[in-house]
């Protein structure tokens, strides 16, 4: 009797760590100027802000780790319950996850040191030039898989320090990031010289997501829209188009 | 810049000219008038005949125009753009040869024509289809113009997110409306409108699904004569599924090396990736015979087994009437599963713009149905599929059929990328991009366009000369385009009212047949059960919507399977392989 009570009491403790654990949702950033840092315990930016409106909305839990980009979508890809943002939502990875967006819309431009450098008429100009970016960076995924020389380096800070140094030709970046790692660093290449791409950003959360999860988080997202909250937000963030 | 930069870039002539007149610029980013401006602008007539850059005109050779037509084409998007002239505007399309084109030339020659700045995208089709469903959703302006594959025609009708081809047109009477567009010169229009007869998508390139072969080893007498032997009929194109089949064992199997290479009877792809999806929603349940007779579409079943009752979807399951996870489908999924088992080891995880290309390594003897959009990759001199003299030694020829297919039923798939504007763009950056599409499919570039990329959209570009000239060295491509085949070859059509979101589920449920997990018929029972659940759901959110599903009630499958056409009852007849000699083969095409 008492050995039918423990695996009962066993039982039961392991249905409410699972219902636990499958109610909340780890959600994983990383630093990205200005859109998501973290100095000691305070996390703020763009997407730590929709993070919390999204889930008040949807009525669901969660936590927000940092790490660095391609760990974290690595993470979302072999964990149950986890999410990945912001992630540029492609054809190559779209059968890896399940994807709730768009959270967030980025337009890329090239960067160049030269205040001689004429803006560029199109992509195609740059073909034979290095262009920098970041590892885990779909924009580096996207000029490599076209056949441009993409370097690629752990964060986008070291491209503006390679690029004044001469080591890139142009530097590929989101142009509201780009602005704030410039101001940050004080360096100022100025406009780019074109702007090239258009990004759909997204929350990439493993593929096993349940159904009824995601269609509360699509619906929540979808409330924000039209509510106007979105529009706010990106505003706030100098993210208009 | 740096000289050593300039050098490094390999700037042409005419890339180089533009960089550096845009460099005494101020800014090429400048807005545009507002359209209040531009109405009130008084345009000047063709008559104003400033200098067209000779490169351009250099560029766009060979065309159907005369050198004073082209002249005075080219010379209308120069004056009706002037008020557009300093804006960027931006595009996005998929990523293949005619759209590198056109982003990499042809919005340069638009640039340096009429002042209009282009940023033409490329990028995948599923990316494109989420940037579009994305500028619904947020009302953001992304792009000023999409061109999206006609396969979404249903979706844009019911979505009321879209300004019509038919409006552009007549906009402010036509005046950003090139005279010369010609309407009923293009041989893929049907394919754009909806089933009230309004344009949607303008046609920007389109391609086929053929069968594909290496017609010098058909020809070979002594393969001839084994095939005879081992299989009691002449090796030649087949006309059914089983003769495909056989010819697949003949090559893998009987004959596996030829002059020391091992050659595989059957050739495909199946990765998981959204392309997989469109691999089987494409053609092969269409070419197996899942729906109903009816061009382009089947009707009251189409080829993604969805029904539909005055154009409003019912369902897609058996239960409901429709064909999704029906016999046929079943039968189709089967045979796209066991003839991987003839394809290289590689077939499994490559992607549609992988495998492509895969034909031209010489170790391929035919693939059920190829997209010609690889034509120009097929061609190339030196490569194993071409002769000394540049002419391939493969053709293409109608693909065979499975045994639920009838007579009166599509017998292929065609890709019709079109070009289509979102009602929430601002009207003057619309208008700009409206006249760069103009520019694209006009006739000063068409002719030029298509011998670039292979994907025709002019009836009087196949009827050219050039073409004639060209055909022989195109593997059969221009006979296909200059026959009726063409209307007979047909995209996904309107019965499909959220193509975005329901593309997503061929590949989800496709790949767990592929991998084992679901037999076809389990892996095609959920797959219909998903897409009913999805259209149950459209049907209350789609209130306002013309043509917005209304859910059949469930009822038992016998009812549905003995009712004339689709849902078909099991076929269990044994079917003897048939094949044609390639000349008797495309006369179906007439």
């Amino acid at each position: 009797m008492f050995g039918i009570k423990f695996l009962l009491i066993g039982l039961l403790s392991m249905y409410s760590l699972a219902v636990c654990s499958a109610d909340k949702l780890t959600l994983i950033t990383y630093s990205e100027v200005p859109f998501a840092a973290q100095a000691g315990n305070t996390k703020q930016g763009l997407v730590i802000e929709f993070i919390d409106a999204l889930f008040k909305q949807a009525g669901l839990e969660y936590e927000i780790l940092f790490f660095p980009l391609k760990r974290g979508m690595s993470m979302a890809e072999s964990s149950v319950n986890t999410c990945v943002l912001p992630i540029e939502r492609n054809q190559h990875r779209e059968v890896h996850y399940t994807w709730i967006g768009p959270v967030m819309v980025s337009r890329y431009g090239i960067f160049s040191a030269s205040p001689s450098q004429p803006p560029l008429v199109s992509l195609n100009d740059a073909k034979f030039a290095s262009i920098g970016s970041f590892l885990g960076s779909g924009i580096g995924e996207y000029l490599t898989q076209f056949g441009y020389q993409v370097d690629l380096t752990n964060n986008d800070t070291l491209n503006v320090k390679k690029l004044q140094r001469g080591r890139i030709d142009f530097w590929a970046a989101d142009l509201v990031s780009a602005k704030a790692i410039m101001r940050d660093n004080d360096i100022h290449f100025g406009e780019p010289k074109i702007v090239f791409f258009t990004s759909i950003r997204a929350m990439a959360c493993h593929i096993d997501l349940p159904m009824a999860t995601q269609k509360r988080l699509n619906d929540a997202l979808q409330a924000l829209y039209k509510s106007g909250y979105m529009a706010q937000l990106h505003q706030k963030y100098g993210l208009s188009l | 810049m740096k000289l050593s930069l300039l050098k490094k870039f390999k700037l042409c002539p005419p890339i180089f000219g533009v960089i550096i007149s845009l460099s005494a610029q101020a800014q090429i980013n400048t807005p545009a008038p507002k359209i209040s401006q531009v109405i009130d602008h008084k345009l000047t007539s063709v008559a104003d005949n400033t200098a067209i850059p000779k490169w351009i005109i250099q560029e766009l050779q060979p065309s159907t125009l005369s050198s004073d037509e082209q002249q005075q084409e080219l010379q209308w998007f120069k004056s009706q753009a002037e008020p557009f002239a300093g804006l960027t505007i931006r595009v996005v399309s998929e990523h293949i040869d005619t759209h590198v084109y056109e982003s990499e030339v042809l919005a340069k020659a638009f640039y340096d024509l009429t002042g209009i700045h282009v940023i033409h995208e490329l990028t995948g089709e599923d990316d494109v289809i989420k940037k579009l469903s994305a500028q619904m959703v947020t009302g953001l302006n992304l792009y000023d113009a999409y061109i999206n594959d006609s396969d979404l025609v249903g979706s844009h009708f019911r979505s009321g997110a879209i300004t019509t081809i038919s409006e552009l047109l007549t906009f402010k009477s036509g005046q950003y409306t090139l005279p010369t567009l010609d309407l009923n010169d293009f041989i893929g229009l049907q394919f754009t409108r909806d089933p009230f007869g309004v344009i949607y998508q303008l046609p920007d390139q389109q391609f086929a699904n053929l069968y594909w072969y290496r017609s010098d080893w058909f020809e070979n007498p002594s393969y001839k004569a084994q095939f005879k032997q081992q299989y009691g009929y002449e090796l030649g194109v087949p006309q059914n599924w089983q003769a495909y089949e056989d010819i697949a064992r003949f090559f893998s199997d009987d004959i596996n090396t030829i002059e020391g290479v091992r050659v595989y009877g059957h050739m495909d792809y199946a990765a998981i990736d959204p392309s997989l999806g469109w691999r089987i929603s494409d053609a092969w349940l269409s070419m197996a015979g899942v729906g109903d007779a009816g061009l382009p579409n089947g009707l009251p079943v189409d080829e993604w087994g969805i029904r539909v009752e005055n154009c409003h979807p019912v369902g897609a399951s058996v239960s409901r009437g429709g064909a999704l996870n029906s016999p046929a489908a079943v039968y189709a999924l089967e045979k796209y599963v066991d003839w991987l088992e003839y394809a290289p080891d590689e077939a499994k995880s490559l992607t549609f713009s992988e495998a492509g290309k895969w034909l031209a390594t010489g170790k391929i003897a035919q693939q059920i149905f190829w997209y010609s959009a690889f034509v120009g990759d097929l061609t190339q001199p030196n490569l194993p599929v071409v002769d000394d003299q540049g002419i391939p030694k493969w053709k293409v020829a109608p693909s065979p059929v499975g045994k639920y297919w009838q007579k009166g039923m599509k017998s292929g798939y065609q890709d019709a990328g079109s070009w289509t504007f979102l009602k929430n763009t601002p009207k003057d950056r619309q208008i700009a991009a409206w006249l760069y599409a103009q520019f694209l499919v006009s006739k000063s570039v068409s002719l030029k366009k298509t011998l670039v990329g292979f994907t025709p959209i002019r009836l009087s570009d196949l009827e050219s000369d050039v073409m004639t000239k060209k055909s022989p060295y195109l593997g059969g491509l221009v006979e296909f385009y200059r026959s009726n085949a063409r209307n007979v070859w047909t995209p996904t059509g309107s019965n499909v009212p959220d193509y975005p979101n329901m593309a997503g589920f061929w590949w989800l449920y496709v790949s767990k047949i592929v991998d084992g997990t679901y037999s076809p018929k389990q892996g095609l029972d959920a797959f219909a059960a998903r897409v009913d659940a999805h259209l149950a759901q459209l049907e209350q959110t789609m209130v306002n919507s013309q043509c917005a599903p209304k859910m059949n009630p469930i009822k038992d499958e016998s009812f549905w399977l003995s009712q004339p056409g689709s849902p078909k009852p099991l076929n269990q007849q044994v079917i003897k392989g048939q094949t044609l000699p390639y000349e008797e083969a495309i006369r179906v095409w007439n």
